[in-house]
């Protein structure tokens, strides 16, 4: 469509990534066996991966609008746009977390990896725009989008924190994150944002199905997408139920919530462009 | 009575009840053929059944507001997806610029044991239509026009298309990629009365180079035409499908298998009769969907989600009301400040 176009969105989008990449050495860096270090790496260094990952959010909202002037639409299309919306949008609400709950900023070395392997998929892909669907310009793409990315961005910290749980179970490691709270508080703490997770996937959900019902003329048809969204729904519902339920070991709920993640994140990246479901429009 | 009201609604149960619809999705995943829907409603039903049992019987449950909401919510939503099931109606069909919505036409109909829609209420005219495209054929907007009666003699004009169906007696009309040219011919036999008739050719620009069809005129023989139109398809760049500005040149295979053309208007003698191609028109393929729980469904949905964030707020009160205790006791080693909270 825009063949031999400049890609004016592609230096605000190396920018961002570059403003990641040194929050995320800086969180490392900020990483101390000793307790009294620890105490004061954290109280240098933390404000600057706060700084820098809210840079870095800056910067690519900026790619992202950079992108939609040149293109004409929002990020919704094809794989490249939608890592880059996501590479803004796991971050804002991240930063956020780190922001306002500051006990749980060691996580960042476990999140901000996580964000990377979109980061690096990015640079992977062309940047070329796809054509627009039709059926994209309903109001309810926006709440379905929007709901999706809190529930990925929620099941990310959660992520997160189970991270640090299973990081904890190696000797080697255990002694990095003491100056956080105990395993039973982040484990608390990180099924609230499971439930969280499940709210906003929720949310997603319905707000799917009614775009769908406009769109194809059905709410629910368990084409790929749908029946990958709706079996991460029930797990992450069973996995809620399976913890209330019975004792479990806090190491194998927090593989739960990491296999939750995982799920969700190859049902965002993986399914539609695996599937060529209905929302593709040609002919 | 009580007693095994809790062991249907055992939590252990509701588990396995997961894994089964997790298998059941799981084995619905993309909708292969044969796969029955069974697989789906046989957890379902005791998902629901041992829902019902335990909002009833389990205090955990159903003395926190927020989580029975969110749980009714569950139970509705099955049971109104049953009900849509059982009500709804599904179908085709195809309709020619100026012609009138007959239930007789339709096609593919699917329809569950209990619908019972005011189908024959439903009244509407078919207008022209545009499809934009866009380089590599892939399809824009669509802008279907159609008229409906305002009561009076008057008609109300709507464009409809893509994402905006056209609801009508809770039935719901939306265009779709089968779309084409009709050519308007009239059979005008040597005794009898004419006959004028539409030809759908196929869907345009799908088969954009089989644009053939038959019509046979009753009680005349069949007849076999072509299409030959300039519709300035181009894959390469932005163009628009407007059959109501689009020429075309009718084909007649005619005795001896002489092909001759026909234009708007002109007249071919045929065995039998004449035939004279009145001009170029159009036909819009709909899908008919028709489900009368969908509002209830949305408003069940957003029952659950209500009382699930409600619980979440509660759950996340006694969070910081713990994590303010924590604070009071940050002198003492991380490693007591255990004890899960629930
Ligand atoms: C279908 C049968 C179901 C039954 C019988 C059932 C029953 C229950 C019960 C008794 C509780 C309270 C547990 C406790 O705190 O001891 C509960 C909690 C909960 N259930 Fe269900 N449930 C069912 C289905 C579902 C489904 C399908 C989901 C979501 C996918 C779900 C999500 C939840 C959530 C989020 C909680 C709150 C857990 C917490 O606060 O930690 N339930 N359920």
């Amino acid at each position: 469509m825009n063949e031999g176009a400049v890609i004016t969105e592609l230096p605000w989008l190396y920018a961002g990534l570059g403003a990641y990449a040194l929050a995320t050495f800086l969180s490392f860096k900020a990483l101390a066996r000793d307790g009294a270090a620890a105490a004061t790496l954290s109280r240098t260094h933390e404000p600057f991966v706060l700084g820098l990952s809210a840079a870095g959010v800056l910067l690519l909202a900026v790619a992202l609008a950079e992108r939609w002037l040149r293109i004409g639409h929002g990020p919704f299309v094809n794989l490249f746009e939608l890592l880059v919306s996501q590479l803004f949008s796991l971050g804002l609400v991240y930063t956020v977390v780190y922001w306002r709950l500051p006990v749980l900023r060691p996580t960042a070395v476990v999140v901000f990896p996580a964000i990377w392997i979109l980061g690096v998929w990015v640079l992977l892909l062309d940047p070329a725009g796809a054509p627009y669907p039709p059926t994209y310009h309903n109001k309810w793409l926006w709440a379905h989008v929007g709901f999706g990315k809190f529930f990925l961005a929620f099941c990310l910290v959660g992520s997160g924190l189970a991270g640090i749980i299973l990081l904890r179970g190696s000797r080697l490691l255990a002694s990095l994150f003491r100056h956080m709270p105990a395993d039973s508080i982040l484990d608390t703490v990180a099924w609230r944002f499971m439930l969280l997770a499940l709210v906003f996937d929720s949310l997603m959900l319905v707000a799917g199905a009614v775009w769908a019902q406009d769109a194809w003329g059905r709410y629910w048809a368990w084409d790929a997408l749908e029946t990958s969204a709706f079996l991460n729904w029930l797990l992450l519902g069973a996995s809620i139920h399976a913890r209330a339920t019975y004792r479990i070991s806090m190491r194998v709920t927090s593989i739960l919530i990491v296999v939750i993640f995982v799920f969700a994140f190859l049902t965002y990246f993986g399914t539609p462009f695996y599937s060529e479901a209905a929302h593709k429009g040609v002919i | 009575m009580m007693k095994r009201l809790r062991q249907l609604a055992s939590l252990r149960l509701t588990l396995v009840g997961m894994g089964l619809l997790g298998v059941g999705a799981a084995l619905s995943y993309d909708n292969p053929v044969g796969t029955p829907v069974w697989v789906l409603v046989v957890p379902l039903a005791l998902l629901s059944v041992n829902l019902f049992a335990a909002i009833l019987s389990n205090p955990h449950i159903n003395r926190r507001g927020g989580l029975l909401l969110f749980h009714v919510g569950l139970l509705l939503i099955v049971v109104l997806a049953a009900v849509g099931r059982l009500t709804r109606m599904e179908g085709r069909i195809e309709l020619t610029e100026g012609s009138a919505f007959a239930v007789e036409d339709l096609t593919e109909v699917r329809q569950g044991p209990w619908h019972a829609g005011a189908l024959d209420r439903v009244e509407f005219v078919q207008g022209p239509y545009t499809v934009d495209y866009t380089v590599g054929m892939a399809r824009g907007p669509t802008r279907s026009k159609v008229m409906i009666p305002a009561g009076q003699g008057d008609w109300e004009r709507r464009t409809v298309g893509d994402d905006t169906p056209l609801v009508l007696e809770g039935y719901r009309f939306y265009t779709t990629f089968n779309k084409g040219f009709a050519p308007i011919l009239t059979w005008l036999p040597d005794h009898g009365a004419p006959v004028t008739g539409s030809v759908h050719m196929p869907p345009y620009p799908l088969f954009e180079h089989r644009q053939a069809n038959r019509w046979t005129p009753a009680g005349a023989d069949e007849i076999r035409v072509w299409l030959q139109i300039e519709a300035g398809m181009n894959p390469e760049a932005d163009w628009r499908l407007d059959p109501a500005n689009t020429p075309g040149v009718l084909v007649v295979r005619a005795a001896g298998d002489r092909r001759v053309e026909l234009r708007p208007g002109e007249s071919l003698r045929l065995d039998g009769g004449t035939l004279r191609y009145e001009r170029l028109s159009s036909w819009m393929g709909y899908k008919l969907y028709y489900d009368p729980t969908l509002h209830w469904l949305f408003i069940a949905s957003m029952i659950a989600i209500f009382g699930l964030a409600a619980h979440f707020w509660r759950k996340f009160g006694a969070v910081q009301a713990y994590a303010a205790a924590q604070e009071a006791a940050k002198n003492k080693p991380s490693d007591e400040m255990g004890g899960r909270a629930a």
